[in-house]
């Protein structure tokens, strides 16, 4: 296929903009799919994608256009997420194209994520082609979404088509634009092979699948290939496109997306972001990858039942193939016993995580509560990262403490913008700017804490506006602050599970609130335990809970010694599942709350 | 079903079960019903099968205590209970001097019983007063009043009698005042002995589905009682017990320090030999299986020597008097003993004593008995 018929394109949009119905309509009006064939959301292959109405893996698909011009063309749309967690995966996917259809809702206009994805194709120098989507809804307002997609943006949006993918009206113009905006890719079948590995899977059957963008030259299979980054080389066994399920071909040329497979075993071998190349003849560059991402928040995963540890690892292992972006290492709490300590791109990443090992991996965990990475300048000078509360060192070797801050942009309507604020106060928000994009349209731009806005602020903020924000953040690095460890003690012995790291100022609030669950939730016990929240050696806050006084006494004769017995042991079993820490016997219950607290305490 | 056993049958009780009831109370699990016309008789017909069967294998036993209980053994009248201990005096034996108690209830207490239980051997009577607050009878669903109580016992007593009286602690609603006056009717009503129970809603009684944040804590009428009883000339020798010097429950005490016994009737059980055994509760199928002359066991389990030794130590450690550490040792070994005081250990030390012949609760221990045994078990 010559490079002038190809069109290689993602569709970037916010969530809910109707991204997925768009490229549902798409593969009809193309025919790549019948339409009899048809679900809801074809491309979103994950169950839970599904169910949520969000994309979280890209998934790329080959359609055949014939164009008014009489010319059959190849389309390769890559789909993206639409989540902030998600952002890097954008990245990826539009690395892989040369142009994105735009998607904006022409009812609800620009919202945060519009404005971020727009960006992000703008970086990558991909041409981008304006859609106004739900042009049916009695309220939509295509002039006024226009004129805020000029505003916000600074795209011309005069000519962008109306659509609803919904009715299919203007899906052919959709097509057109495509052919007629978008740049051909460029290369050149005769230069060494160059092909950019853009995702990857892990099938049980093939190994691992890298999704590819070929630049230059061409993959055929039986070839030898050689990936870039590790030297190592592999025989190919399939080149292949998505139509949209896996179909072998003869080769892939400059320009064409598809997978190859070749025996590769772990996701290790074939990093996303390598290129690969002929290892017969290799190329002398590889081409610009992507900027390894780090995760950003982090939290305890641990088997619901204990002895399933190694379940756990094997599911955390075959998600981390599919999903190169979480990390994870054994860690071993006290009260939950041998776990994980997973790092994710945000917390809706860590949400669905949870729910994907749930469901496809059969595994039931607990998830404690989530946290951030903090810097720890010692008095020696270095510096050490803290995953966890246990990590922090004692007080007196603490010379700064730095915790990671991300510029916020929150897009209400105006009359929300007093309750937004005072959350955004409330929540150690530094103020940067407030734009009007519109008459009734409001920016927000605040500096944050990033373990303030994991806490709960997503939920509070959709409660303060009812709803019509939308937000979007980037990471900014780290900032000193004045953070304290906060350490509950009981019976004067520290437990390490219900630490926490917070703000100073912050400190009493919290302990109090923590050592208050805990009174309500430790069960009395024969003996009166202080219950106590510390900063090093100074005492904050401090309740008791009674010594039990008198328990129900029932007789016991002769009739009785058996079922006597039996319930003794039932209430030793129950007993046995608290954890013992020290002389006190705590309930799983206060481990879990303990884990909510951290999250409603402000509440 | 029936192990082969040599039982001792040294210092063996015998326990006898009467399943019926004129009406039945709301927080009682046990096994009883209203009897239909004819039950009774056909119940001592089956009794006597059963004593039949147990003699075949046990020969004539001697007894040293027997206690009758219930339901509610006065649903018999005079002449069945004649039958009944003409029965039981066919088959076995009881020491010269053994504690025989029968229980009754203060409503259907007549003297016809009291002369027929005078004139063969029991000694013992056990009332079940429950209250001397007519309010509360009402609200526990008794059928009868105060007035009868107070008969009742002085009827007991003049036909001299040992008389112990059942009362219920931590009713909803009972007041510190109203307990403390019924505990002092009873001391005033010259009883010997008194069982001080708090009321529980209990799997199988017709409360068992209330909610249990409607029962107070029992903590202040059982810690009174604890006080107050004992400057009143009654001693705590168990959780639930205080007694005169002298008029402790020794069919009881036998049950607490593992001794052998027999049950009969409707869903009885016995111990012999170091073999626990259940009598089915069904009326029908007991009725059956003796008319086939067959056993009315259903179940049995022969106890581990740890699960035992366990068990010893929890039961000795409901009486004040406690385990006695030379005896548990013979019987147990020194191992299992130090075990189990490790365990106590684990516990605040004022709510327990450890000396060098004996292991008991104090009575603060007592109260909160049912935590430690969960740990000892």
């Amino acid at each position: 296929m010559p490079l002038n018929r190809i069109r290689n394109f993602s569709i970037i949009a916010h969530v809910d903009h109707g991204k997925s119905t768009l490229a549902d309509r798409l593969l009809e009006e193309t025919k790549t799919v019948q339409k009899r064939n048809m679900k809801a959301q074809l491309l979103d292959m994950l169950e839970l994608e599904r169910e949520r109405g969000i994309t979280i893996k890209s998934v790329p698909v080959r359609m055949n256009y014939k164009a008014k011009d009489g010319e059959e063309y190849i389309l390769n749309l890559i789909d993206t997420p639409g989540h902030a967690d998600f952002t890097y995966e954008v990245s990826r996917s539009l690395a892989a194209c040369e142009g994105a259809v735009l998607v904006v809702d022409a009812a609800q206009g620009v919202q945060a994520q519009t404005v971020a994805n727009s960006y992000l194709a703008a970086d990558l120098d991909i041409e981008l082609v304006p859609v106004l989507n739900k042009v049916d809804l009695p309220a939509a307002q295509p002039d006024r979404v226009k004129h805020e997609i000029k505003e916000i943006i600074g795209i011309d949006a005069e000519d962008a088509v109306l659509v609803s993918a919904k009715t299919g009206e203007g899906m052919p113009d959709v097509l057109e634009r495509i052919i007629r905006d978008m740049p051909a890719p460029v290369g050149d079948a005769d230069a060494p092979l160059q092909a950019l590995i853009f995702d990857s899977v892990y099938d049980n059957y093939k190994g691992v699948i890298c999704y590819v963008r070929v630049k230059n030259g061409v993959l055929k299979a039986n070839k030898t290939i050689r990936f870039m980054a590790t030297g190592r080389d592999y025989e190919l066994d399939e080149v292949g496109v998505f139509r949209p399920a896996m179909e072998p071909v003869e080769e892939l040329g400059p320009g064409e997306v598809g997978y190859i497979s070749a025996t590769i075993k772990s996701i290790d071998e074939a990093r996303v972001g390598d290129t690969i190349t002929d290892a017969t003849r290799p190329c002398i560059e590889a081409l610009p990858g992507y900027k390894e991402v780090k995760p950003v928040v982090f939290c305890g995963y641990y088997p619901v039942e204990r002895e399933n540890t190694n379940q756990l690892r094997e599911a955390l292992e075959k998600l981390q193939i599919n999903d190169s972006s979480i990390s994870f290492e054994p860690e071993n709490s006290v009260a939950l016993g041998f776990g994980f300590r997973c790092g994710f791109l945000g917390l809706l990443h860590m949400e669905i995580s949870k729910e994907r090992l749930n469901r496809e991996f059969d595994v039931d965990l607990v998830a404690t509560a989530p946290n951030v990475v903090y810097q720890v300048v010692l008095t020696n000078g270095d510096i050490i990262e803290a995953h966890r509360p246990s990590d922090f060192p004692d007080p007196a070797k603490i010379a700064e403490t730095r915790e990671p801050y991300i510029k916020l942009s929150i897009f209400i309507p105006d009359e929300f913008v007093g309750p937004t604020m005072s959350l955004c106060q409330e929540k150690r928000g530094n103020y940067v700017a407030m734009d009007y994009l519109a008459p009734e349209r409001v920016r927000l731009t605040y500096n944050m804490p990033l373990a303030e806005f994991i806490l709960d602020f997503h939920d509070r903020l959709k409660s303060c506006t009812r709803g019509y924000a939308s937000l979007d953040y980037e990471h900014m690095g780290f900032k000193a602050d004045d953070l304290v460890k906060v350490d509950i003690l009981l019976q004067n012995e520290p437990v390490d599970a219900f630490s926490f790291i917070c703000h100073a100022e912050q400190a009493y609030q919290r302990g109090h609130s923590v050592v208050g669950k805990l009174k309500e939730l430790i069960p009395r016990q024969l003996f009166e335990i202080p219950v106590q929240a510390a900063i090093g050696q100074k005492v904050i806050v401090r309740m008791n809970i009674k010594a039990v006084r008198k328990d129900v006494l029932a007789k016991c004769y002769g009739g009785d010694i058996t079922r006597k017995n039996k319930l003794l042991e039932k209430q030793k079993k129950g007993k046995k599942r608290m954890k013992q820490v020290g002389k006190v016997a705590i309930p799983q219950e206060a481990f879990y709350a303990f884990m909510n607290v951290t999250k409603a305490e402000d509440k | 079903m029936l192990n082969p056993f040599v039982p001792r049958l040294r210092n063996i009780s015998l326990y006898l079960h009467i399943p019926f009831c004129e009406n039945k109370c709301p927080y009682c699990a046990f096994d009883s019903f209203t009897p239909n016309e004819g039950d009774v008789d056909l119940y001592l017909e089956l009794i006597e099968k059963e004593v039949e069967w147990w003699s075949r294998r046990l020969g004539r036993v001697t007894f040293s205590t027997c206690y009758i209980g219930g339901g509610t053994p006065t649903t018999l009248t005079g002449p069945q209970w004649l039958r009944l201990t003409q029965i039981l005096d066919k088959y076995f034996d009881f020491k010269s001097k053994a504690e025989i108690t029968v229980e009754a209830n203060p409503n259907s207490l007549k003297t016809e019983h009291l002369l027929h239980w005078r004139d063969w051997r029991v000694n013992r009577i056990s009332l079940g007063v429950q209250s001397f607050d007519d309010a509360e009878l009402i609200q526990l669903g008794r059928i009868h009043n105060s007035a009868q109580a107070h008969n009742a016992i002085s009827a007991a007593l003049a036909a001299s009698f040992s008389v112990s009286i059942d009362l219920m602690f931590g009713l909803p609603k009972q007041t510190f005042q109203n307990w403390g006056r019924t505990l002092k009717e009873s001391v005033a009503s010259g009883v010997q002995h008194l069982s001080l129970y708090q009321l529980s809603f209990e799997p199988g009684s017709a409360w068992e589905n209330m909610p249990k944040e409607t029962l107070p804590d029992g903590y202040c009428p059982y810690r009174w009682a604890q006080w107050y009883l004992p400057r009143k000339g009654y001693m705590q020798y168990e959780v639930a017990n205080f007694s005169r010097a002298g008029r402790e429950s020794k069919h009881n005490i036998n049950y607490w320090r593992e001794g052998e016994y027999l049950g009969l009737g409707l869903g009885a059980s016995g111990y012999l030999s170091g073999w626990r055994y259940k009598n089915t509760s069904v009326f029908r199928e007991y009725s059956e299986l003796l008319r086939l002359k067959k056993s009315v066991i259903v179940s049995g389990e022969r106890l581990s020597l740890d699960a035992k030794s366990k068990e010893a130590f929890i039961l000795a450690l409901r009486m004040s008097e406690g385990i006695n550490r030379n005896d548990y040792k013979n019987k147990y070994g020194e191992l299992n003993e130090q075990n189990l005081i490790k365990t106590l250990r684990t516990f605040p030390n004022d709510l327990y004593e450890i000396t060098k012949g004996n292991i008991a609760l104090t009575a603060k221990g007592m109260r909160v008995a049912n935590i430690i045994w969960t740990d000892l078990i």
